[in-house]
């Protein structure tokens, strides 16, 4: 069947704020998808929460709303936009859900709209697990045994006939949430509970261990005449037991024989055809059995996920665009394959090198969690890497990971690390080879596959022998290195050289990589699509024209806590305004999921670890004339000096205004000479000398050693006790070349972002996003509005002068953020960032000022004439917008959900509204927090926030709340004449407050903590709520906000609001 | 050691020699990710050096089992990186054990670009210290080329014919010209027929119909067509008589025998990842390919209508005729290497032609 001519307006539903499970790549498929169907002259509604995407750039449909994905409000945008179809499958399993839920509701009935892609039926089939197991009895393939369970009492008998270990798979979770392995039948019982409430239907599926097997995945197609094909097979180096989205892959699958292959491929196609689903993608995954090779299905996904993203980016088949194609009437063979412009998409990608995924954790973000992997996901990043073999495509992904240069350095190799997996288990297995252990040790602690072992060990005799080769023959034994994938820098480790060293003398040997091309079809035809990767093992010549104009953009490598998707969206807004202004554009990346690796977003993409090694060869290879470091966050600034030092010109501030914002005492300096208020500030290498300077800084200060990423370690710190006890515990990273930071800590002050950019001859102030929380929560993890609703006027007006003195002072240019503290109308400075921010796509969807486009002219010199600057002003903007963020506590269970100077956030949301409230609403609602409109309120504060929330507890009460709280904070209410239960803190013995949340009696909790003993004794209060999805309030700000949403929220009203027309310069 | 393959075109490649004897063939490239045993023991690469373009061989080991035949046929074996597995029954070992050249580590992504821009060429496969040596030894092989005998097909042909019992009782009787036949060809026959006839390719019409099969099978086989002279005279005069299948090789031979024409193509189809669309069955797969030489599309006669095509390059991938009784299908239903989606061809066949015919 060809296109369908009756569709002309088609909705398609994002995946909402970055969570662990699900990140950029549904940005990445939806702006896809996007992409596709207006270039097929349909119009496009496009719903996402999620500021930070570029999907959610106006320019990317016909029409977009940011709003919460929600019944209410997609009935609402429906009602308004009435388009024929709704897409749900790109939008991962929020999309999916909430699709179901519009159905089963009714809402889509309503309107008239079509599901596309996925009906409810297919969904269910593939999602409940009853319904996908009696799918997998009608096609003949094998499950593991399980046991459907829907109470406590039905799971305790399925763990008696099933036997230890268990596997809990909630049903319809994202990223096996509220799942894992029991190993007891304590854990068991405990893990049951928690499964059964994650699962939206209360269901769980208790299936018989397969721990130890091989791990397997197809990303495949299916078309409306039944074409199938499979895009990419995904192979985990991780056996089951570890959830595969954190297991390190490898694509293609390497050690099923090709009987094997076929027959996994043929359960699959059945599979998919079984389930019903008529067109689209998706994935099935499979284990077998390590020596028998008999085979299971473990599940099936109908929709686009975070292993399509990396199929797609594995073989240059875009998988979400086909499945839109699809999803609208074509076939597989209407369509034709855009990389070799010659032959059609109805056909499975062959791949002449290996690709490998390496997941990205932040265990070290939770305090007390336990770096451990199980079932349920916890990785926040992934990095891919492209090589000719596994071994280089290896060795490339653990230097994108941005860990060490050494890629694999000595480490101190503890058996458990091997065996127990865990976020660094990778370095333990080639330690452990380094110890002289034998690929069979190694197979027995962790059952992966011999094949990947002996591929490892290898890279260790390598190294073991690589001193004495090179004495040989250096050049020849640096070329094996290189084609092994050793970077300079270990090499250099191994013949006690430097990094540069090396990389002179095989400069001067002539080793450089070569950069094949991805092109779906290892070679057999003919290809000009622009996507490369590196490799030592070719001699091929570069099948690209060289521009010695271009500009090369650098990314912002795998999404960690603090650098996510907000700087991909400043990369790929970065490249489409060079492109606009008539530079050609490189863009070099190595995470898979991002919008910034897709091929059609710069006119080169070179998918390659983000090191200065790999983008000084990219510069000798490609011959770039500039490069941009201020649109990839940390990661692109950081390498800016050894770029500029090999005579690669970077665009925007200069080196020298970069070392101004970043270094601290530079930066004071330049501030004092501004006369502007900076915090007090001292530094410490020991106790002793901190304690010369307690005075000088004065108590509150914040604490951190030097040269942390987002607020590691970094805490307040309120008396002498406690900045021994901080000393005591963290003193191993504090020394003489890096000492410890005391900062004055501005109790209760007001923060605020600034984003600004500065050209030649102007400086536009993008926005103030002034901080719901007071000072002492990281920006990241602080909620925010535009325009301020606290700041005054005239501060308002004198923080926007003081940016623009400093910018010029700082001689930016470009991007530049700034976070400020307000407190009694002083303003402090805290930080200044010489580029673009986290704030900023949130800054530019809120004022509707095309920012990125605006620092791209600035870096390229446009004046103020030329892009009429006043035309944008940031305070002439109508609605409110509020910042909400998205936390990953759930998934970490021995984690304090408690906010503080260390960024814990994953991701953000945005409520727009005509009001602060209706917009806080929308923030929250996005957020995932449930409102509630009656029912108990536990509060327990600290002493300074009592009397100032005095008034929120009775408007509690007149709203028909009713209150409980701890003893100290309940004899306060009362002794006002508020009516409040008194409930026991967790130390005066049970029943105590967090039982009384745990029995589910609570509808939210207020708990302001301050100093480490008091948050230690209340942590059992926030983890109960982090556990019971019940809002858990733990600042009084948010608190007061919260209230606004709440009362919002009773009044039941609200509107949708489609962003303004394209912003553009 | 040093492995070289030296092109006739005076192009070298360097690699790692693992083992085996210096040989020359025809040098083409397989794009399937998987199937090395079933690539390496099919008879139509005979006098063929196969490049891998999937970097990384070896890598599940080796088994007997899935063997296409009984021998190797290739002339040596070419990838990125082999594995010498130790936990594995060593497929290198196995390889080199039997003379076939093993070279590693060579460029084949260049190699590749080389063969599809050039078009496909003899090859020598050799040791040496250097290039100039090997060159040298390259250089008096690769004249020897011109002494093999032509006919390739009756080179790999089985020389005795030989009786295999079937699946099915109830099944047709079937008689196979092996022109270098696939094992899986056979299976896939034998669980549909009664007794399976395998002939040798030069047989003679007396001798095919004296088996008294309800239909005949060509097999697949190396080689240029056009130099199979005997048994496409022979395939001619039976067209008609009896409902005949030819798949790849034999599929170039019907065409021949109907009259029509084949062609050597600059490069081939090797691989599991082809689309084809078929007519017949209104279906498009994914199809396992292995040919050099192509049907035209024009020569054919108007009462054979071409029903299958490559999707990639809309060369010809199949014909039929209701009338005549005759099939042809130029890639692999058989798979194996490759996916199984045309399997549905050989029911079609014995369902439409061979259980009709009498």
């Amino acid at each position: 069947m060809p296109k369908r001519r009756d569709l002309k307006r088609v909705l398609i539903l994002g995946s909402g704020p970055i969570v662990i499970g699900q990140a950029c790549e549904f940005d990445y498929s939806g702006t896809q998808a996007c992409k596709a169907l207006m270039k097929e002259g349909l119009e496009v509604i496009l719903v996402n929460s999620n500021p930070a995407t570029i999907m959610t750039d106006p320019e990317i449909a016909t029409r977009v709303y940011i709003e919460p994905l929600t019944v209410s409000s997609l009935d609402m945008i429906l009602e308004k936009e009435k388009p024929q179809a709704i897409i749900p499958t790109l939008g991962g399993q929020t999309a999916l859900n909430l699709a179901l839920q519009l159905d089963a509701k009714g809402i889509l009935k309503k309107h008239n709209v079509e599901m596309l892609g996925a009906t409810p039926k297919v969904i269910q089939a593939a999602e409940d697990r009853e319904l996908f197991r009696n799918v997998l009895d009608q096609v003949g393939a094998k499950y593991p045994k399980s046991e459907l369970v829907r109470t406590y009492e039905q799971g305790l008998k399925a763990s008696e006939t099933l036997g230890f270990p268990l596997i809990l798979r909630p049903n319809y979770t994202l990223g096996g949430g509220g799942g894992g392995i029991a190993y007891s039948p304590d854990e068991y019982n405990i893990m049951l509970t928690q499964a059964l409430r994650e699962s939206p239907t209360s269901e769980v599926l208790v299936e018989e261990s397969i721990l130890g097997w091989k791990e397997f995945e197809l990303e495949v197609m299916r078309d409306s005449a039944g074409t199938f094909v499979v895009v990419c097979s995904i192979e985990n180096l991780d056996p089951c037991g570890v959830h595969t989205g954190d297991s390190i892959t490898v694509a293609p699958q390497q050690t099923l024989s090709d009987v094997e292959y076929q027959a996994m491929r043929d359960e699959a196609r059945k599979i998919i055809n079984q389930v019903g689903l008529e067109t689209g993608g998706a994935n099935v995954q499979f284990a077998t059995h390590p020596t028998n090779g008999s085979r299971v299905v473990i599940e099936m996904n109908p929709r686009v996920s975070r292993s399509s993203a990396l199929a797609s980016k594995a073989t240059g088949f875009p998988i979400a665009k086909i499945a839109a194609l699809l999803a609208i009437g074509y076939r597989l063979d209407e369509i034709q394959n855009d990389i070799t412009q010659s032959t059609p998409c109805c056909f499975e990608p062959a791949l002449d090198y290996v690709v490998t995924k390496i997941p990205r954790f932040a265990f070290e973000k939770f305090q007390g969690s336990k770096d451990l992997l199980s079932t349920q996901m916890k990785s926040v990043g992934e990095v891919m890497a492209i090589g000719r073999t596994f071994q280089e495509s290896f060795m490339k992904g653990l230097l994108a990971l941005e860990f060490d240069r050494e890629g694999i350095p000595e480490t101190h190799f503890q058996v458990d690390q091997v065996s127990y997996p865990n976020s660094k288990r990778i370095w333990h297995v080639v330690q452990a080879f380094r110890h002289g252990h034998s690929v069979q040790d190694l197979y027995n602690w962790t059952q992966i596959t011999p094949w990947f072992l002996e591929q490892i060990f290898d890279l260790v005799v390598f190294e073991k022998k690589f001193p004495l080769e090179y004495k040989k023959n250096s050049k020849l034994s640096l070329l094996q290195a290189k084609k092994k994938g050793f970077s300079d820098a270990r090499i250099g480790k191994l013949v006690k050289k430097s990094e540069s060293q090396i990389r002179k003398e095989r400069w001067s040997e002539k080793i450089h990589p070569s950069y094949l091309q991805v092109d779906t079809c290892a070679a057999e035809f003919e290809s000009s699509t622009p996507y490369f990767y590196s490799t030592y093992h070719s001699y091929q010549k570069l099948q690209r024209t060289i521009d010695n104009q271009a500009v090369m953009i650098i990314g912002s490598g795998p999404n960690r806590i603090g650098q996510g998707i907000e700087f991909d969206y400043s990369c790929v807004r970065g490249v489409k305004a060079f492109k606009r202004f008539g530079y050609r554009t490189i863009m070099v990346n190595s995470n898979p999921e991002t919008v910034s690796t897709d091929y059609d977003t710069a006119d080169d993409l070179v998918f390659e670890p983000l090191t200065t090694e790999s983008l000084l060869e990219i510069q000798k290879a490609f011959q770039p004339k500039s490069f941009v470091a201020q649109l990839g966050g940390q990661t692109p600034l950081n390498m800016a000096h050894e770029l500029v030092d090999h005579e690669l010109q970077l665009l925007g501030s200069s080196l020298a205004t970069i070392d101004r914002a970043e270094d601290r005492g530079h930066f004071t300096k330049v501030c004092l000479e501004l006369g502007l208020e900076v915090p007090k500030a001292a530094m410490a290498s020991s106790l002793d000398t901190a304690l010369k300077f307690e005075e000088r800084v004065g108590y509150p200060m914040i604490l951190r050693p030097s040269y942390v990423l987002g607020g590691r370690r970094m805490e307040v710190v309120e008396s002498r006790s406690e900045l021994e006890s901080y000393f005591e515990r963290h003193g191993e990273f504090i020394t003489e070349d890096k000492p410890c930071l005391m900062d004055q800590f501005l109790i209760s002050a007001l923060e605020v972002d600034v984003d600004l950019v500065r050209g030649v001859d102007w400086t536009l102030v993008g926005g103030i996003v002034e901080h719901i929380e007071a000072a002492g929560v990281h920006s990241g993890d602080s909620m925010g509005v535009l325009p301020p609703q606290r700041l005054k006027d005239e501060t308002c007006r004198q923080v926007e002068q003081l940016s623009i003195r400093l910018a010029e002072k700082l001689e930016v240019i470009g991007h530049l953020n700034l976070q400020l503290a307000i407190k009694n109308d002083l303003i402090y400075v805290l930080e200044a960032n010489p580029r673009s921010s986290r704030s900023l796509p949130f800054v530019a969807k809120a004022t509707e000022i095309p920012l990125i486009d605006l620092g791209v002219a600035a870096v390229i010199g446009k004046t103020k004439k030329e892009l009429q600057i006043d035309k944008w002003d940031w305070k002439k903007t109508q609605t409110v917008s509020v910042k909400g963020v998205a936390f990953p506590f759930k998934k970490f269970p021995e984690a304090d959900s408690i906010l503080g100077p260390e960024m814990k956030s994953t991701g953000e949301t945005m409520g727009r509204g005509t009001t602060y409230s209706e917009a806080l609403m929308k923030a929250f609602i996005s957020s995932s927090y449930k409102l509630p409109l009656d029912g108990e309120v536990f509060i327990s504060l600290r002493e300074k926030d009592k009397i100032p929330m005095l008034p929120l507890a009775k408007n509690l009460l007149q709203m028909g709340f009713h209150l409980s709280a701890t003893s100290g904070t309940a004899q306060f209410f009362t002794s006002h004449g508020l009516a409040c239960e008194t409930l026991k803190k967790v130390h005066e013995g049970r029943p105590h407050c967090a039982d009384r949340i745990r029995q589910g009696h609570v509808a939210f909790v207020i708990n302001t903590t301050t100093g480490r003993t008091a948050i230690e004794a209340s942590f059992d209060i926030r983890r109960a709520c982090t556990d019971l999805n019940i809002p858990c309030l733990t600042e009084s700000d948010t608190a007061e906000a919260f209230l606004l949403a709440v009362i919002m929220a009773k009044k039941g009203q609200f509107k949708t609001h489609a962003l303004g027309s394209a912003l553009q310069i | 050691m040093n492995g070289f393959l030296v092109l006739e075109s005076g192009e070298v490649f360097s690699g790692h020699w693992h083992g085996g004897k210096n040989r020359i063939g025809e040098v083409v490239f397989n794009t399937s990710h998987s199937g090395y045993e079933e690539i390496a023991t099919d008879p139509s690469y005979y006098k063929q050096i196969v490049v891998m373009t999937a970097p990384m061989q070896g890598n599940y080991g080796e088994s007997n089992s899935v063997w296409e035949s009984q021998q190797f046929w290739i002339e040596g074996f070419i990838c990125v990186q082999i594995q010498d597995s130790q936990s594995n029954k060593s497929w290198l070992k196995k390889l080199v054990n039997a003379e076939v050249p093993v070279v590693s580590d060579m460029d084949t992504r260049r190699l590749v670009l080389s063969l599809r821009s050039g078009g496909t060429q003899w090859g020598a496969l050799v040791s040496a210290e250097s290039e100039a040596e090997a060159q040298k030894i390259a250089k008096s092989l690769l004249s020897q080329r011109f002494e093999i005998k032509k006919d390739w097909v009756w080179e790999v042909s089985r020389k005795k014919s030989q009786i295999q019992k079937g699946d099915n009782p109830k099944g047709p009787k079937i008689a196979v010209l092996d022109f270098g036949s696939k094992e899986n060809i056979l299976r896939e026959f034998r669980t549909h027929a009664s007794e399976l006839h395998i002939l040798p390719s030069r047989s003679s019409k007396a001798e095919i119909l004296a088996v008294k099969a309800d239909a005949l099978i060509l097999t697949n086989g190396p080689g240029d067509p056009a130099d199979v002279e005997k048994s496409t005279e022979t395939v001619k005069s039976l067209i008609g008589e009896i409902p005949v299948m030819g798949i790849c090789m034999g599929h170039q031979i019907l065409a021949l025998a109907m009259g029509g024409k084949t062609y050597k193509m600059k490069f081939g189809h090797r691989g599991s990842n082809h689309p084809v669309k078929d007519e017949l069955l209104n279906q498009i797969y994914m199809t396992s390919q292995n040919h050099g030489y192509a049907v035209k599309d024009d020569s054919l006669p108007a009462w054979v209508k071409v029903t299958h095509r490559n999707l990639n390059d809309q060369t010809v991938a199949g014909f039929y005729s209701a009338e005549k009784k005759v099939l042809g299908i130029q890639y692999h239903p058989e798979s194996c290497p490759g996916p199984h989606d045309a399997k549905g061809l050989f029911t079609f066949f014995i369902e439409q032609l061979a259980r009709n015919a009498t």
